[in-house]
């Protein structure tokens, strides 16, 4: 009986600390004994590197790039296995400016899944997805047939949350067709004030959870250097045991939903009720320095 | 006057640098110029995936092929079809233009839909994509649920989808998602426990000779076993002149397809079109499915015979035999005439391998073996049918190469005669060797695709064009003095 | 040969009928198509403006439409049939692989060696070419294409759908090969998403015909008070050959033919010429335009089928020169005379009073009408696949009152036509050829002039003629009614 796979997209604004809490909340979630593979959906490709201890994985695309072409490219040409034996692939894609990575990651997918990377041991496949859902390349991975739980990895800042308001409008138009459902927020903090109140408050209007609230901590940054995760690192830090955390309430998690994204006003009232951000002084607009 | 005088006169090219290009382009240093070239493709011997996705949606009973993508793709699929076949070939597009590049086809895949369904009244839409919709990464799956949603389309109505990217693999490969989406669509979930309905699900794959389907046909007619053939191209595209137009002319009954999963056996008989296809009956019947070899030549076609035999417990029938030993006795005939003939063949991977079959079976050698869209795996099934023969063995395997790095392959080292499709007519012509018409497209000579290359029937054709088109050769090139009645 | 007066109405056929006609054909739409479709038809009257149909929209997705797009018209039209540059399609296989030879623009010359019409140049793109980008490619592309294929005068890049959607800059890779290898390489970003069909093509095409050829060469031999240039002829089936011909016969030097068997240095020195004849408007009208602006040249529409238009068409011509150039145009006309009128005397009797109907592109809608008229024959309803408003009003008067004219139809549409109007031929595409054939209609392909040719000029009228008559009269024809 082959188990039952969960696949789980994280989206969420460029820097916000994506990346990293994927690979620690895998690690997290391999240390609880589950069979993972992460599938790095991001051109800059650093979606795996604390898993494999690597600079830089051979990404499908770069692979391909110098095969020519899909047909010879092998599974094993781009597949690792790291940590706690969890696979690794990264999608890759080009420098930006130029070509179009949003294909990319459809082609790593297609190619993932005809050569059967999806294997019947997995517990989760793991997407780890660009900033914004920019294009349509980009919600590959929450198409029919693949991930149907998304977090948002976010934090008090404003931008991280307008960016988590706009990947809830695009699964809300995925959701309408599928079974594509959002599964929380990742607060990644950022100390800033009030912030875990903000995404509790944030998670309650779009109708879902924050589902773990990730302190800040420099540990992650001292594991990082050494291309690991503060799991595999320091298993007895306090930090690793956040992630641990995270990874149970993820493995345990129910609660899926059709989120309901704010409109801008909306979002705008909520920051303003932080403080957060001020309301505007209809005074000042348009007008230049000293005028 | 300055800037007058700066400005380039008009030039012409000599007859002396004529005459000295030509003879360059036949030598070996041309040669390994044009084997060193990495980006530029010179008449490809491949065509794109919506190609082969249109192929096998037209093989269905009442199936309208509907392009998301540019208009432009649509009406350049069906002229090449119209031209090959000489036969009508409906099908639509939602004429996505710049708004859709930005905003994603939805719109106009919805429209599409709700007009072609209005208009053609087809019993299945079976949409594909060009590129656009591939680039900007538009999920089909959501925008036909969405039609669904809407009420566009009703909710039971198969609409079949498949991802058919031009920019990855060729023709051969869009067959395989169209033929897999719409088995799917039809027949998924409707596996019943213990149910066998007796039938032979036969899987052709690319082929656009409407001979060998009705040979097929024929074959299963002599072993009678009922079949359902998927999909079923030869009645689309070989329709009667009667007068009255049907743009629907034929195909597998989408009944007949519903209950595939349900057959007793499943056979392919090309396994680069046919990859997705039986993956997924595989995994969603417990009936026996097989991927055989194009059966072109005797081995092949016994191959093809045995396994029916076998998967029905039916003995081979007595007229397949008498024909198999007509078409042995025509090849004994005949291999004085092809026995160490050099052969140049380009076209698709299973086809190939058949051809060679055959080739190898009448002692000639298949001597340039050109794939112009393939991988190494191809190249090493290929090897290795041409280690069972003695006569495969200087054979040369060009992957992923066109045929302009043929045209300097046969000048440097030639062979005898070209077996291909209608492009390679410059090859021949420039070269002064004949070309044997067979694979797709073939728009300058008339009703070839109603003769069958598989099959001893196929077979025997195959043998007639090829030996006679190297006899006419001798009678049209040799000195007087050999000029006989008698060949 | 008889005039034909368009007041008196083909028997059978009213302006009210028609129009009746043309609301049962669009009752077949749902209601948003429906109101795109409506203006695209109408029942011809010349002196009634508001039976002016609309033309150069989007086609209604999910009809079968005939158009293609941007990309075919640059390649397939306006690009392709100059003989001696290599033409890339600039994208993923198909495109090329599908225009590829099938336009029959004859050049002359040695293929692959100082002309490359027939042959098909692609980069491939594969996933790979998508994800990174195809502008390196591009480059080492142009590099190859010079290497192999030395006596190329240039290279045109003409883009597909890809290469606009990932913001290649074939642009500045062009600029950089033409340099490196001393030749024009011409970029044409006709990605056959942008317009609503071909016709967009050909204008880019223009455009880069404007910006980088014109005016780069000069004619190495004096310039001539004669000297015209062709334009929008493409040498299908040998037309241009035909019409170059009677051309230099009444003593005009043809210095350039755009673009049918073409070489682009020609094409270059085109400002040099005295008058520019334009046969196909729609696809080169611009160039016309552009050269009377910038180089004061005049130009002149004519039309080469059939002698009617053959005859009025020189003497127009002629007009534009000197007497002895009008008098050679006069001796011209009555030299063909005689020949002319066997072919008609052989086939008028077989064609008198048949009835056609003709849906093609470019000029042909109305150009061919006349042709026709000399074989007795009528035209019933007219049609573009991408004119515009200019193309139809060029177009009114040549046809009957009452006659349908329509734009962009959809293959039901021409078969709801077909079965009102019953013409004796349809003069369509490859992709119509059979559906009427099916239907028991003679048809013949008028893009391609069903691999037959030439049909311009008094070289090609015979063998239009003829080729109408073997359509018609086939005894095959009489075999589709089974006696059982």
């Amino acid at each position: 009986m082959a188990k039952k796979l969960r696949q789980i997209a994280i989206y969420g604004k460029g820097g916000i600390g994506k990346s990293t809490t994927t690979q620690n909340t895998v690690a997290g979630l391999a240390s609880l004994g589950k069979k993972i593979l992460i599938i790095g959906c991001d051109p800059k490709a650093d979606s795996t590197r604390l898993i494999l201890h690597a600079k830089a994985q051979d990404t499908v695309m770069d692979k391909v790039r110098e095969l020519g072409t899909v047909e010879d490219l092998e599974l094993e040409d781009v597949m690792r296995t790291g940590y706690a034996g969890i696979n690794c692939v990264e999608s890759g894609g080009p420098e930006p400016g130029v070509g179009c990575a949003g294909r990319g990651v459809i082609t790593a997918i297609n190619f993932l899944e005809e050569e059967g990377a999806y294997t019947p041991d997995l517990d989760y496949v793991f997407y780890d997805v660009l900033g914004d859902v920019v294009c349509g390349g980009f919600a590959m991975p929450i198409r029919e047939n693949k991930a149907q739980e998304i977090y948002i990895v976010v934090s008090g800042e404003m931008m991280a949350m307008y960016a988590a308001n706009n990947i809830c409008k695009g699964i809300v138009k995925y959701a309408a067709s599928g079974s594509v459902r959002l599964a929380g927020l990742i607060c990644n903090s950022r100390e800033t004030d009030k912030e875990a109140e903000l995404i509790e408050a944030l998670a309650a209007k779009l109708g879902t959870q924050m589902i773990h609230f990730v302190p800040r901590d420099n540990q992650v940054q001292r594991a990082e250097l050494r291309r690991m995760t503060v799991i595999e690192y320091s298993p007895e830090h306090k930090q690793a045991q956040e992630y641990r955390d995270l990874a149970l309430k993820i493995s345990e998690n129910k609660k899926f939903v059709i989120p309901t994204p704010l409109t801008m006003d909306e979002l705008e009232g909520l920051l303003m009720e932080f403080g957060i951000m001020e309301e505007d002084d209809e005074e000042i607009i348009g007008k230049v320095e000293g005028a | 006057m300055s800037e007058q005088c700066a400005i380039k006169k008009v030039t012409e090219i000599t007859t002396e640098e004529v005459d000295r290009i030509k003879a360059w382009i036949n030598t070996e240093e041309y040669k390994e110029k044009n084997l060193a070239r990495e980006a530029l493709v010179v008449n490809p011997a491949h065509a794109c995936q919506p190609l082969g996705a249109q192929l096998v949606a037209h093989g269905f009973e009442s199936t309208l092929p509907f392009v998301h993508g540019s208009q432009g793709c649509a009406s350049y699929y069906r002229s090449s079809l119209n031209r090959h076949f000489r036969e009508p070939a409906p099908a639509v597009s939602d004429a996505m233009t710049e708004d859709g590049a930005v905003f994603g086809g939805q719109n106009n895949l919805h429209e599409g839909l709700e007009n072609a369904y209005a208009l053609y009244k087809p019993k299945m839409i079976a949409v594909f994509t060009s590129c656009m919709p591939e680039v900007i990464g538009d999920d089909l799956n959501s925008y036909i649920q969405n039609a669904r949603n809407e009420e566009i389309i009703p909710q039971d109505y198969p609409v079949p989808y498949a991802n058919t990217p031009s920019f990855n693999g060729s023709h051969v490969q869009g067959y395989d998602p169209m033929l897999k989406s719409i088995v799917e669509c039809l027949g998924g979930g409707k596996r019943v426990e213990g149910k066998n309905n007796g039938r032979l699900n036969l899987i052709p794959g690319f082929d656009t000779c409407t001979g060998n389907y009705r040979e097929y046909k024929r074959i299963m007619k002599a072993f009678d076993i009922p079949c359902t053939m998927l999909a079923d191209i030869s009645e689309t595209f070989d329709s009667p002149l009667t007068g009255t137009y049907h743009p629907f002319p034929g195909g597998t009954p989408l009944d007949e397809t519903a209950d595939v999963l349900n057959s007793q056996a499943t056979i392919a008989l090309q396994s680069y079109a046919t990859k997705l296809t039986t993956k997924w009956m595989a995994q969603n019947t417990d009936a026996p499915v097989e991927t055989l070899s194009m059966p072109i030549g005797v081995k092949k076609t016994d191959e093809l015979l045995l396994k029916i035999s076998e998967l029905f417990d039916k003995p081979v029938p007595e007229e397949l035999i008498a024909e198999r030993g007509r078409v042995v006795d025509a090849m004994t005939d005949a291999h004085q005439y092809l026995h160490n003939k050099k052969f140049a063949i380009y076209g698709d991977p299973d086809w190939l391998l058949g051809m060679v079959s055959f080739l190898l079976e009448m002692g000639a050698k298949p001597y340039h073996i050109l794939c112009s869209r393939s991988n190494k795996k191809f190249a090493k099934t290929l090897q290795a049918l041409l280690d069972t023969s003695p006569y495969g063995a200087d054979c040369n395997i060009w992957i992923n190469k066109d045929l302009w790095h043929l045209r300097s392959l046969c000048a440097t080292d030639p062979v005898d005669a070209m077996i291909g499709n209608c492009h390679g007519k410059f090859i021949t012509r420039d070269l002064g060797i004949p070309l044997i018409r067979a694979g797709y497209p073939i728009i300058d000579r008339v009703n070839l695709h109603r003769y069958p290359t598989v099959g001893y029937q196929g077979t025997m054709n195959l043998l007639t064009w090829t030996v006679n088109t190297l006899l006419d050769q001798v009678d049209a090139t040799c000195e007087d003095r050999n000029f006989e009645i008698m060949r | 040969m008889e005039e034909t007066n368009k007041n008196n109405p083909l028997e059978g056929i009213t302006k009210e009928k028609t129009q009746e006609i043309v609301e049962e054909t669009l009752a077949i739409y749902p209601e948003k198509a429906r109101a795109k479709r409506a203006p695209h038809m109408s029942a011809n009257d010349p002196e009634d403006a508001g039976c002016a149909i609309r033309s150069n929209r989007k086609t209604v997705p999910g009809v079968m439409s005939a158009r293609g797009c941007a990309y075919a018209g640059a390649k397939g039209v306006v690009w392709g049939p100059i003989r001696d540059m290599v033409h890339v399609s600039h994208g993923p296989i198909g495109c090329g692989y599908y225009s590829w030879g099938t336009r029959r623009n004859l050049v002359e010359g040695t293929m692959g060696v100082d002309v490359f019409s027939a042959m098909q140049f692609t980069s491939d793109f594969q996933e790979k070419d998508i994800v990174y980008g195809g502008d390196k490619k591009l480059e080492v592309l142009c590099r190859e294409a010079k290497e192999l294929f030395p006596l190329t005068k240039g290279i045109s890049v003409l883009s597909e759908c890809p290469v606009g959607l990932i913001g290649d800059d074939i642009n500045a890779v062009a600029k950089k090969s033409a340099e490196e290898l001393d030749i024009p390489v011409v970029p044409c970003n006709c990605e056959g998403f942008r317009g609503v069909s071909q016709s967009l093509g050909h204008h880019i095409s223009n455009d880069t015909i404007r910006d980088h050829i014109i005016g780069t060469r000069e004619f190495s031999e004096p310039i001539g008070k004669y000297d015209v240039a062709i334009i929008g002829d493409y040498n299908i089936g040998g037309d241009a050959w035909a019409s170059k011909k009677v051309l230099e016969e009444m003593g005009l030097t043809v210095k350039a033919v755009w673009t049918g068997d073409g070489q682009i240095e020609h094409i270059a020195a085109t400002h040099q010429v005295k008058l520019n004849l334009i046969h196909c408007y729609r696809s080169m009208n611009y160039m016309a335009k552009v050269m009377e602006e910038k180089y004061g040249i005049p130009w002149m529409e004519f039309n080469f089928f059939g002698p009617t238009k053959i005859a009025e068409s020189l003497r127009e011509i002629a007009a534009q020169f000197d007497e002895q150039i009008q008098e050679n145009a006069e001796k011209v006309i009555a030299k063909y005379t005689a020949p002319m009128q066997r072919v008609i005397d052989e086939y008028r009797p077989r064609l008198e009073g048949k009835r056609l109907l003709i849906f093609v592109g470019g000029l042909r809608p109305r150009h061919t009408i006349g042709a026709y008229e000399d074989l007795g024959m009528k035209v019933v309803a007219s049609g573009y696949e991408f004119a515009h408003n200019d193309d139809y009003e060029r177009t009114y008067p040549e046809l009957d009152k009452g006659t349908l004219v329509f734009d962009d139809a959809s293959e039901l549409e021409l078969e709801k036509w077909v079965e009102e109007f019953r013409p004796d031929l349809v003069a369509s595409g490859v992709k119509e050829k059979y559906v009427f054939q099916k239907a028991g209609i003679p048809f013949r392909q008028m893009h391609s002039w069903d691999y037959s040719g030439p049909y311009h000029a008094y070289d090609g009228f015979p063998i239009f003629a003829r080729d109408m008559d073997m359509a018609i009269n086939s005894p095959t024809w009489g075999l589709v009614k089974a006696p059982f």
